[in-house]
C-alpha cells in the first residue's frame, strides 16, 4: 500500500490504532527499509528486531484487547547509543562500554516506548557525544544518505541519517553544543534540542550535564512535536533534579498563523566568517517566508555569542573530564588485562578504552580544572555564560524567535576536517543556545544552490518557548513546501507496507 | 620523650579536629533512595545512582539537608542561604564515580563556635600562664578550682557523600599494601556525612577530647546520628602542630588517623604532641604527613607523606543546582531542634538544686536524660537529688534498670531504710528483670531499724566497751566517731542505720 519511509508519525499511529495495518506490520517494513538501506549508510550500531518485534506485538494485543493506544503507537524510533534501553548494549561508540549492557531504561526512551513507540535499534555516534562528523564513533561511520562520501554531522549523525535515510520515522538524539541541530541540517530533517530541563537526563549517559540536553529528529515539525509530547506528558522527571515541568500539547498551537509576531536576525551572524553564500541565502530566504506569512523581521544584537565557541570548550570538557572519570575499568567496561596495580589498570584501561577526541576532551578538561588554572579559564568562562545568557533575555524583550543558520555550511567530506578546531567551529551558530539552556530548532529548507545538498535555518527561542518555536518552524515548513524528505538514493527500496 | 606536662611549658600544641558524622538516622542515601543500613549483606543496598553507572543522576536527601542545618543551628553556625554542591575528584574505587559531590567554598553552615567547659584534671593540661592571650584572641579566664571555658570556633559544616567501604585482604593489618584482594562493599557509599572543621583553637588533648564529647552529645541529642566512634558512624582526624612559646606563626602539622574513641583521640594527640616535641629539639623537622594511631603500641606511625597538595579539581556540581534555602526551612529545622545538653543541664541545676558536675553528666547523653526525666515521674520532690545521686553514682554499673526500679531504691535511700552499699546489691539483684527494689529489700529482710528505741541499748553497749575510743573523741578527735558507728553496725548486724547511729552516738558524746 505505501512505503514506511512515505507516512507521518501521525499517519502510523492512526492507521494503527484503525487497524488499516498491524505495528508487527510497521516493524517488520521498518526492519525491511534497515536492512536494504542501512548497508549503505551504517546509521546503526544495533538493530534490535526481537524488541521491536515484541514491543509492536504488545502494541496489537492491546489494540485487539481494546485498550487505548499511544500517540506513537507503532511508530519506528531509534535511540542514539547513549541512551539506555534494557536489552541493548549502550556503547556510546566507544570501545570503552563496547560490552556495556544497559542496567535500566533511560526516562526519555521509557516515555517514548509508553506513547507506543516501535524500539528499531541504536543508533551510531561521535564517541561519547564529543564531534560534529560521527568520524570519532569507535565502531564505523555513518554516511550522509544525501551522499554516502559525506558525514551525515554530529553527534547524533546515526540518529539524523536513519530518519533521513526513511529507516525510521523519528529517533532522538542528545545535543551539548549542536549536536541534534547540525546533523539535521546536514541529512535535511528537522531537529528540536529543547530547552535546558525540559526533557530527563535519566539514563542518557552525561557529557556536559549542564549542557546536554535530549532531543527529537523528525521529517516534519509535526513528527517532531508528537515526539515532544511524548517526551514531556508525564510531567518533570523525580530521578533529574535539573528536570523541570513543561507538559504541554505541542502540537495545539502548530498551525497557528505567526502574523504580527517578531523574528529576530542578528546580523553580524549574517556576516561571520565560515557560512557559506548558499546557506546564507537560504537562511534568507526562510526570514523572507516568515515575512510574507506576516512576521515582522528586527534587527537584534547579541554581542558575546563571538565567545561562546571559547566558553563552550573550557566548561563543556571540565564536566566531560568530571563526568567519564568513572570510566576506569574496575567493574565495567574495558579493562587493560595483565596489569600489577590500580594505578596502572586504570590508566591502562582509559589509554586504551577512549578514542583520540575522548582523551582530547578529557585531558583539557583535567587541565582547565587544576589549580592555578581553574581561575583562569572556568571562572571567566562562567562569566561569558551569564552575558551570552543576558544577551539573549535582552534580544528576546525585541522578539519571539530569533533566526540564523544551524550550520555554516552543507555536509563535508569524510576527513576533510583534520584540525579539531576547525571542526569544533561547526557549531558556531549552535553552542550559544547550549549555554543560555534555550530551545532551538532546524527545518531543512530543501537543498542548497551550489552543492545540491540539504540546507537549512535554526529557529531558537527563549526558555520554555519550545511550542512556540515549533509554530515558527511549521511555517516555514509550510512556505517552503519542503517537508524533509527521504534521499532520493534510499527512498522506496524496502521497508513496503502491505 | 619528655612528659607532656612538661612540653607544653616550653612549646604551645595548636589542635584542630576534622569529624565526619554519617547521618545514621535518615532513612535513606544522599542523592538516591537505597536504604541507609550498612548492616546487610554486602553491596544489597546498591542503585545505578549510588554505583555511578553511566546515565545515572543524583537527587539530594532532603531531609539530610535539614538535619546538617539542625547541626548548623544547634553549634551556632550561620545557617548559609546559598550554597552549592561541588564534585571533588580521585581515582579510587571506593567512590563509584570517581568524584565525591561534597560542598565548595560555602558550606550550608559557616562560622559557629562550641564553648567548652574544662574542668578538674584536665583543666591541669593547660598551663595557667597560657591563659593570657595573644592578638586578637579572647584571654581565658579561670575560677578558682582551674576550671575555664574556652570557646572552640567552627569553620565550617558541609555536606557530603560517603565512601564505599573496603576490606583488604592479605595484606598487613589490613591495608592495601601487599594485599592480595581488595573487596569493596559500596552500601556505605553514598551515605549522608557531614563534616565538621574546626579552627585551630583546642590547645591540649583534653580541649580535643571534650570538644568530641561535646559535639557527640549535640548530635545525638539532634537524633541526626547515632554518633558511634566504635562503629565509625563518626570519625575525627586530629591536626596538630607546635610552636614555640610566644610564637605566633604555625609550624608544620601532621594530621592523625584511626582515632576510634575518646581515649585515643586524647592519647594521640599527647602522643604527637610529645613527639614532635622531642623531633624539634632535637633540631629535626617535622613533615607534613598523615599518621596512623596505633593503640595497641601507643603510638603514631606515618601512613603516607604529602609532598604535593593534592589537586581535587573542585567544582559545582552540573547535575545539582545550587540550593537555596528558604526562611520556612531554616525556622522548620530550628523547630525540630530539642533541649540540647547544655540548656538541659542549666534547668536541672535551676530545677533540681544539683550540682553542676552531676547536673551536666545526666543532661549530656539524651539517653540518660531521658531516663533520669523517666525516674522522675511521679517521684516526691525531696527524692529528686536521691534519684539523681543514684543515677550519677549506682545506675551507670548496670545495664539493664528501668527508671522505676530507680526511682523504687532512691525511695528506699531517701527514707534511710537501706545503705548505700545495700543499694548495690539490690540493684544487682534487680537489673535486667521486672523485680520491685522495694520487694528484695523485704524479702531478704534488709530494712534498717529506724526505731530509735531499738538502737539505744547497741549504743550504751558499744560507749561502754569502748572507752578508749571515747577518750579520744572528748580530747578532740572527732572523727573517731566513724569507728564507734561501725561498731554499732557489727553489733546490729548490719540492720541498724548507720545515720542514725552517727545521731544517737554524738547526742551521747556531746551530752
Amino acid at each position: 500500500m505505501a512505503n514506511i519511509d512515505q507516512l507521518s508519525a501521525a499517519r502510523i499511529a492512526a492507521g494503527v490504532a484503525a487497524g488499516e495495518f498491524s505495528a508487527t506490520e510497521v516493524a517488520k517494513a521498518s526492519l525491511d527499509a534497515i536492512e536494504a538501506r542501512d548497508e549503505k549508510v551504517q546509521a546503526f550500531l544495533q538493530v534490535s528486531s526481537d524488541l521491536a518485534l515484541a514491543a509492536a506485538a504488545e502494541t496489537d494485543r492491546l489494540r485487539a484487547a481494546g485498550e487505548k493506544l499511544g500517540p506513537l503507537a507503532g511508530v519506528p524510533v531509534a535511540f542514539k547509543d547513549n541512551m539506555h534501553l534494557v536489552g541493548t548494549r549502550t556503547t556510546c561508540a566507544s570501545k570503552m562500554l563496547e560490552n556495556y549492557e544497559s542496567t535500566f531504561t533511560a526516562t526519555c526512551v521509557q516515555r517514548m516506548l509508553d506513547a507506543g513507540a516501535t524500539p528499531m535499534g541504536k543508533a551510531n555516534m561521535d564517541e561519547f557525544a564529543f564531534g560534529s562528523s560521527t568520524e570519532s564513533s569507535a565502531f564505523h561511520r555513518t554516511n550522509n544518505p544525501w551522499d554516502t562520501e559525506r558525514v551525515p554531522g554530529g553527534s547524533s549523525g546515526g540518529s539524523a541519517a536513519a530518519v533521513a535515510a526513511g529507516e525510521v520515522t523519528i529517533s532522538l538524539g542528545s545535543d551539548t553544543g549542536g549536536s541534534i541541530r547540525q546533523p539535521a541540517s546536514l541529512c535535511g530533517v528537522v531537529g528540536m534540542k529543547p530547552t535546558y530541563g525540559a526533557v530527563s537526563r535519566y539514563g542518557v549517559v552525561a557529557f556536559g550535564s549542564s549542557l546536554d540536553q535530549v532531543g527529537p529528529f523528525g521529517r516534519s515539525v509535526e513528527d517532531v512535536a508528537l515526539a515532544m509530547n511524548a517526551l514531556t506528558a508525564a510531567g518533570r522527571d523525580p530521578y533529574d533534579s535539573t528536570s523541570q515541568p513543561c507538559a504541554v500539547d505541542f502540537l495545539e498551537h502548530l498551525e497557528d498563523p505567526v502574523e504580527g509576531m517578531r523574528v529576530g536576525v542578528v546580523p553580524a551572524l549574517m556576516e561571520a566568517a565560515g557560512l557559506t553564500t548558499e546557506v546564507r541565502a537560504a537562511v534568507e530566504g526562510a526570514a523572507k517566508a516568515l515575512e510574507n506569512a506576516g512576521a515582522e523581521l528586527v534587527e537584534v544584537d547579541l554581542p558575546n555569542i563571538k565567545s561562546a565557541i571559547a566558553a563552550y570548550y573550557v566548561i563543556a570538557p571540565c564536566e566531560a573530564f568530571s563526568n567519564l572519570a568513572r570510566f576506569d575499568g574496575v567493574r565495567y567496561g574495558y579493562q587493560e588485562e595483565g596489569c600489577l596495580s590500580l594505578a596502572e589498570q586504570t590508566s591502562k584501561s582509559r589509554a586504551h578504552g577512549f578514542g583520540e577526541e575522548a582523551k582530547r576532551r578529557q585531558m583539557l578538561g583535567a587541565y582547565l580544572l587544576s589549580s592555578g588554572v581553574y581561575d583562569k579559564y572556568y571562572y571567566p568562562a562562567q562569566q561569558v555564560r551569564t552575558l551570552i545568557t543576558q544577551d539573549y533575555k535582552r534580544a528576546y524583550e525585541q522578539c519571539d524567535v530569533i533566526l540564523m543558520p544551524a550550520s555554516p555550511r552543507t555536509a563535508f567530506k569524510f576527513g576533510e576536517m583534520s584540525d579539531p578546531t576547525q571542526m569544533y567551529a561547526s557549531d558556531m551558530f549552535t553552542i550559544s543556545n547550549n549555554i543560555a539552556g534555550n530551545g532551538g530548532i532546524s527545518v531543512p529548507l530543501g537543498l542548497g544552490a551550489e552543492s545540491h545538498l540539504p540546507v537549512s535555518v535554526q529557529l531558537q527561542g527563549p526558555a520554555f518557548s519550545d511550542r512556540k518555536l515549533l509554530r515558527f518552524a511549521r511555517a516555514v515548513e509550510k512556505s517552503f513546501s519542503a517537508r524533509g524528505a527521504v534521499a532520493p538514493e534510499f527512498a522506496g527500496k524496502g521497508g513496503e507496507l502491505s | 620523650m619528655k612528659k607532656l606536662a612538661e612540653v607544653l611549658k616550653d612549646w604551645e600544641a595548636v589542635i584542630g579536629l576534622e569529624v565526619h558524622t554519617e547521618l545514621t538516622t535518615l532513612e535513606t542515601k544522599m542523592f538516591c533512595n537505597c536504604k541507609n543500613t550498612h548492616d546487610d549483606p554486602p553491596n544489597t543496598n546498591v542503585c545505578p545512582v549510588c554505583l555511578g553507572m553511566p546515565g545515572a543522576l543524583p537527587v539530594p536527601n532532603r531531609a539530610a539537608i535539614q538535619s546538617i542545618v539542625m547541626a548548623g543551628l544547634a553549634t551556632n553556625c550561620q545557617i548559609m542561604r546559598h550554597s552549592m554542591f561541588y564534585r571533588k575528584h580521585y581515582f579510587y574505587p571506593d567512590m563509584a564515580k570517581n568524584f565525591q559531590t561534597t560542598q565548595g567554598p560555602v558550606a550550608f553552615c559557616m562560622h559557629g563556635h562550641l564553648d567548652l567547659e574544662v574542668s578538674g584534671e584536665g583543666a591541669a593540661e593547660r598551663p595557667a600562664w597560657e591563659d593570657v592571650a595573644g592578638d586578637g584572641e579572647t584571654p581565658i579566664s579561670r575560677e578558682k578550682d582551674g576550671s575555664y571555658v574556652a570557646p572552640i570556633r567552627i569553620l565550617r559544616i558541609h555536606m557530603e557523600e560517603d565512601a564505599a567501604k573496603m576490606v583488604h585482604v592479605g595484606g598487613e593489618e589490613g591495608r592495601i599494601t601487599a594485599a592480595t584482594e581488595s573487596l569493596i562493599d559500596y552500601n556505605r557509599c553514598g551515605t549522608p556525612l557531614i563534616e565538621l572543621v574546626t579552627e585551630p583553637d583546642l590547645r591540649t588533648p583534653e580541649e580535643a577530647r571534650l570538644f568530641m564529647e561535646k559535639l557527640q552529645q549535640t548530635f545525638k541529642t539532634l537524633g541526626i546520628s547515632d554518633c558511634s566512634l566504635e562503629n565509625g558512624s563518626m570519625r575525627c582526624d586530629g591536626n596538630i602542630s607546635l610552636r614555640r612559646r610566644g610564637e605566633t606563626r604555625l609550624g608544620t602539622k601532621t594530621e592523625m588517623k584511626n582515632i576510634n574513641s575518646f581515649k585515643s583521640l586524647h592519647d594521640a594527640l599527647e602522643y604527637e604532641i610529645c613527639r614532635q616535641a622531642e623531633v624539634l629539639e632535637e633540631g629535626g623537622i617535622i613533615y607534613q604527613e598523615t599518621r596512623h594511631w596505633e593503640p595497641s603500641r601507643r603510638r603514631t606511625v606515618v601512613m603516607r607523606v604529602k609532598e604535593t597538595a593534592d589537586d581535587y579539581r573542585l567544582f559545582p556540581d552540573p547535575d545539582l543546582a545550587p540550593f537555596d534555602l528558604t526562611d520556612d526551612f531554616i525556622e522548620e529545622a530550628r523547630e525540630k531542634i530539642p533541649e540540647l545538653p547544655d540548656a538541659k543541664r542549666d534547668r536541672y541545676m535551676h530545677d533540681y538544686g544539683l550540682k553542676r558536675a552531676d547536673a551536666a553528666q545526666l543532661a549530656g547523653d539524651p539517653a540518660v536524660a531521658d531516663f533520669f526525666e523517666k525516674a522522675l515521674e511521679g517521684a516526691p520532690k525531696k527524692a529528686v537529688a536521691t534519684i539523681a545521686n543514684v543515677m550519677v553514682n549506682l545506675a551507670p554499673s548496670f545495664d539493664a534498670l528501668s527508671p522505676a526500679q530507680v526511682r523504687s531504691i532512691s525511695g528506699l535511700l531517701a527514707e534511710d531504710a537501706i545503705t548505700f552499699a545495700q543499694a548495690r546489691e539490690v540493684l544487682e539483684a534487680v537489673n535486667g528483670t521486672e523485680k520491685d527494689p522495694e520487694r528484695v529489700v523485704d524479702e531478704r529482710g534488709m530494712r534498717q531499724v529506724t526505731d530509735t528505741a531499738a538502737l539505744e541499748p547497741i549504743v550504751d553497749e558499744v560507749l561502754a566497751r569502748c572507752t578508749d575510743q571515747v577518750q579520744q573523741y572528748h580530747d578532740g578527735n572527732k572523727k573517731v566517731v566513724g569507728y564507734l558507728v561501725g561498731q554499732c553496725m557489727k553489733a546490729s548486724k548490719g540492720s541498724g542505720n548507720p545515720k542514725l547511729f552517727n545521731k544517737l552516738l554524738t547526742a551521747r558524746l556531746e551530752a
